[in-house]
């Protein structure tokens, strides 16, 4: 049965795949490499170490196997309050980058912007190098079918402002993945290139509509003194995701992340960060809410490969129904990467005792002179803190909202954007709501 | 519509409570009267602290017998929020902090819950800064206080004067302070001292419950009670808490021993 699911994704991946049209070797050799390396490894199960809490036997048996038709009309669906003045907006509807919804007037000329679908066909020599300097070839199965089904998604070259291009150069990602008219994936490959002392803001969100398998990898490349913030948004009725960021920071660089996820049948969420030089700092902040079955599952690693690096490192689940939360976060300091400073917790409140979660902090350290922190904590609400509501008149309900809010709110604190962060935290807080009256 | 009836707010008769199966509590009796301040001492381990507790509505503390009248109603049958609804307060020894919810969301979300058990419309934003403003500059609070998390980094003072800048905002027809760790600052203990002047008022009554005597150099009380053994062992005047103040506590061991060695 397993045997014939992958099968079945295999010939089709491999269909796919087969009918693109690569100008250079580089691109072609890639492809094909992917190609065999998925038919060898195929979706892990439970006896992978990295897939021990999240096996794939679901989307391997699942009917997303072949690639989503492009949709032509969008879903309809409420967008992050974003700033529509002085932010880019990037549009891209299962897979397909739309220069049709994108608008990209609102940043300077030092912020470039391509499709991947027009970098294959005019500029494939760069295209292969910049993926071959972002993600190393390896056996990981999202990466493998990003790299055998690449098609279109979207490059950013980031140059420093010049004084008359005013604010940060921000840009709203918005990902439509439609369903309605068949199962089906899609493999969105975005890079981004942050030149030297560099800034820029994403704001990323994800729209699911039907059975669909959403596959979005990002290679991050931060030059010296550069900077990026990032928002990520996997807004309710999220169906299968996997998105998986490579961040490598050069000398006195910063990256900071805000992941948010308001429900979704399975996420994993992986970000792997390397400092390469010194004075870096990585910021990995997320929120996220699970009900009914849905399982989230958050996974980072941090390569500390040098000296005086920083990170800082938050994940907040909350949990009710069935549904199940995974973090793992492995801090990995390196031989010489002396004066690392380095805090990771992981907390997740249960609403109900059928919700589960699984938190695996790993610290690998081989330098004697750095300070790494962590710490994961399951639990219900303080019951001293609804206590002190309780004795104000504040109902048990109200009480308990409250606290829920508040333990998602710190988080969102980062977004940057008050009315961004308001209305994730709210958007969070219904799906809760939504659950919890589901449940009783 | 005269009387002692009129005049009473609280009375406790024969309160048996207990935490965690051990009774503490054991038969207590109080009357306090509309408008007046009582000051409960005791030493430790007599239940002071249950007995504030039990009358803010803490689950943890079983009360196993006895009656609380409050204005007429059974207090006992009332959950936490529906005491506070109807006009009780307790002012927390440790207030819990609350990361990520702002002092001034925290202070009109509990306003709003007590004016709609009151039937009454909520009160809106710029309204309640007026309030709150106003209420900050009666109990000398830092306004700066206000947008931080709600007790959050605070210090022992100005989590104090937290809770008495919500006892303003809020206006309880009974207040609970409860003072009986000994180990208090006196700064703090003055915070709380000035905030009871300050909010005395004739138709708001206060329970005072501390350890030590110091707490009343600064607020006057009408009545004094010794709470021993889990009961009312002495009322008195202001005086009684001069005199355990020069005495201490040592008397009622001999006659609790006494007490004892009778049953």
């Amino acid at each position: 049965m397993a045997t014939n699911a992958i099968d079945t994704w295999t010939d089709s991946v491999s269909t796919s795949s087969q009918s693109y049209e690569d100008s250079v070797l580089g691109l072609k050799q890639r492809r094909a490499d992917a190609l065999d390396k998925f038919a060898q490894v195929g979706f892990p199960g439970r006896k992978h170490e990295e897939w021990r809490y999240t096996p794939l036997t679901s989307i391997a048996s699942g009917p997303c196997s072949a690639l989503l038709e492009r949709s032509g009309s969008l879903l309809d669906r409420k967008l992050l309050p974003v700033d529509s003045n002085g932010v880019a907006r990037i549009v891209i509807d299962n897979g397909e980058f739309r220069d049709d919804l994108s608008d990209l007037s609102a940043v300077g000329d030092h912020v470039q912007v391509q499709s991947l679908a027009s970098m294959r066909r005019e500029h494939p020599e760069q295209l292969s190098e910049l993926l071959a300097r972002s993600f190393p070839a390896d056996d990981h199965p999202f990466h493998c079918l990003s790299d055998a089904l690449l098609d279109d998604g979207v490059f950013i070259d980031v140059a420093p402002m010049s004084d008359v291009d005013g604010e940060v150069a921000s840009i709203h990602i918005i990902h439509y993945l439609d369903g309605s008219r068949g199962p089906g994936s899609v493999h969105t490959t975005g890079l981004l290139r942050i030149s030297k002392g560099a800034r820029i803001r994403l704001i990323e969100e994800i729209h699911c509509q039907g059975e669909v398998l959403g596959n979005i990898r990002w290679g991050v490349d931060l030059a010296e003194g550069s900077d990026v913030h990032r928002i990520r948004a996997f807004r309710s009725g999220c169906a299968s995701i996997f998105h998986g960021s490579r961040v490598v920071q050069q000398q006195d660089s910063r990256f900071e992340d805000v992941f948010t996820c308001a429900g979704a049948d399975l996420v994993r969420n992986e970000i792997h960060i390397l400092h390469e030089g010194s004075g870096c700092h990585a910021e990995l902040l997320g929120a996220y809410v699970a009900s009914g079955t849905e399982h989230i599952d958050n996974h980072t690693t941090i390569d500390h490969k040098v000296e005086d690096c920083t990170s800082r490192e938050i994940y907040r689940g909350v949990l009710s129904g069935k549904s199940r939360g995974v973090f793992t976060g492995m801090i990995h300091v390196h031989e010489g990467a002396q004066r690392t400073d380095a805090v990771q917790s992981n907390d997740t409140i249960l609403l109900s005792g059928a919700a589960e979660a699984d938190s695996r902090p790993r610290l690998e350290i081989y330098a004697d002179d750095v300070k790494c922190t962590h710490g994961a904590t399951v639990g219900e609400l303080d019951e001293d803190a609804i206590f002190y509501l309780r004795s104000r008149g504040i109902s048990f309900e109200q009480a308990r909202r409250m606290l829920v809010r508040a333990f998602t709110s710190e988080i969102l604190i980062a977004a940057g954007s008050q009315v961004v962060s308001d209305f994730i935290v709210e958007e969070l807080q219904q799906a809760i709501d939504v659950a919890e009256v589901a449940s009783s | 519509m005269s009387g002692k009836k009129e005049k009473q707010m609280l009375e406790i008769k024969g309160l048996h409570a207990s935490v965690e199966g051990t009774e503490i509590l054991k038969g207590l009796d109080l009357e306090v009267g509309k408008g007046e301040v009582h000051a409960i001492m005791g030493p430790n381990g007599s239940g002071k602290s249950t007995l504030a507790n039990v009358l803010a509505g803490r689950e943890e503390y079983q009360v196993d017998s006895g009656t609380v009248k409050y204005n007429g109603l059974d207090l006992l049958e009332l959950a936490a929020d529906e005491r506070a609804c109807e006009g009780i307060f307790m002012a927390f020894q440790y207030p819990v902090s609350i990361p990520g919810i702002s002092n001034a969301y925290f202070l009109r979300s509990a306003l709003n819950a007590l004016r709609r058990y009151r039937d009454e419309s909520e009160i809106d934003a710029v309204d309640f800064l007026d309030l709150v403003r106003s209420k900050m500059e009666l109990v000398g609070m830092d306004q700066k206080l206000l947008q931080r998390a709600v007790n959050d980094g605070f210090s022992g003072g100005e989590k104090k004067r937290n809770e008495i800048l919500q006892m303003a905002v809020l206006e309880p027809k009974l207040a609970i302070l409860d003072e009986t760790d000994s180990g208090l600052d006196i700064d703090a203990l003055r915070v709380v001292a000035e905030g009871v002047n300050v909010l005395r008022r004739e138709d708001r009554t206060f329970i005072i419950v501390t350890h030590y005597q110091r707490l009343l150099d600064y607020i006057v009380p009408d009545r004094v009670h010794v709470l021993s053994g889990g009961r009312i062992v002495r009322s008195g005047d202001k005086d009684l808490a001069l005199e355990l103040e020069k005495e201490g506590y040592s008397w009622l061991e001999a006659d609790d021993a006494k007490a004892g060695s009778g049953a």
